[in-house]
């Protein structure tokens, strides 16, 4: 069986086991759920500290009513970063590298979106597909392309994160053979490319924080247009 | 692209959002910032209790 190097993004199965099963419902055990007699150590501080920041990040330039999401918002944030930061780990399977997966939470999320502007503001919500100021006779084309990029966001939204985490673990895995094979071969070349492969590897972990904020972020954005 | 496989798209779709809604939401909302009273002594008032919105 000749390897092809996407093949480190195939589900994996163990046994006829779907191990992204594993991969989805293990992380969630480096989240506490504190009682409400517990103290807090210092993991759950910063878990504390960092939602508290997150959500007055996402929520102050949302106006009331959209405050509702913050529990899902917050929810789906917690899940990407871990999912991704994990994902970064040797050996480890990323989920949110499946197209699957990031259509499954874009779509949905999206479509509530744009389904709370249509009944709560129907005119409101119609009227982003015109902006301000178009001179007359472009009007019909740019509802058009409007619209086309009004459908395209989810698609956007998903297959943004699939594509930059999937670049990222085949950009480390092509670094990492080629460095590998160098070794015996030219160290001096290896060891270049092992910091190579070392720079890229700090990139790729801000990549992952950064893809998972963006999502959530764009999401709330395309709330406040539509509550 | 193995991403494409139409196989366990499904699958993945249903169980990671079961995931999503039975696991997460619990961890999130125990974080609560409870107000703590203020002292008598000191003249300014601390800021207000704030708690995820609608629950």
């Amino acid at each position: 069986m000749i390897l092809s190097l996407f093949d480190q993004f195939m589900s994996p199965t163990l046994l006829g086991v779907p191990l992204i099963g594993l991969a989805l419902t293990l992380p969630w055990v480096l989240f506490f759920q504190p009682g409400a007699r517990w103290l807090n150590n210092r993991l759950m501080t910063l878990q504390a500290m960092f939602m508290n920041w997150f959500v007055k990040q996402i929520f102050q330039p949302m106006s009331l009513g959209g405050h509702k999401w913050a529990a899902l918002l917050m929810s789906l944030m917690l899940f990407l970063i871990t999912l991704n930061m994990l994902g970064l780990l040797p050996y480890t399977f990323t989920p949110t590298t499946q197209l699957s997966l990031n259509m499954a939470f874009a779509v949905p999320l999206w479509l509530a979106t744009v389904i709370i502007g249509m009944r709560n503001q129907p005119t409101h919500a119609l009227g982003h597909l015109l902006p301000e100021g178009t001179p007359t006779a472009l009007i019909p084309v740019l509802i058009v392309i409007e619209t086309i990029s009004l459908f395209i966001r989810p698609l956007a939204l998903g297959v943004r994160l699939t594509a930059n985490l999937t670049a990222g673990h085949l950009l480390i895995q092509l670094i990492a053979t080629a460095a590998f094979v160098l070794f015996p071969m030219m160290p001096s070349i290896a060891i270049l490319t092992s910091i190579l492969l070392f720079l890229l590897t700090l990139l790729e972990i801000a990549v992952a924080m950064i893809q998972a904020y963006v999502f959530v972020l764009l999401l709330s954005l395309y709330l406040q247009e539509n509550v | 692209m193995p991403q494409l496989n139409p196989a366990p798209w499904f699958a993945i779709m249903v169980f990671s959002w079961l995931v999503f809604l039975a696991v997460l939401p619990p961890k999130v909302l125990a974080h609560y910032f409870p107000n703590d009273p203020t002292p008598q002594s000191v003249k300014k008032s601390k800021s207000e209790t704030w708690t995820w919105p609608w629950l």
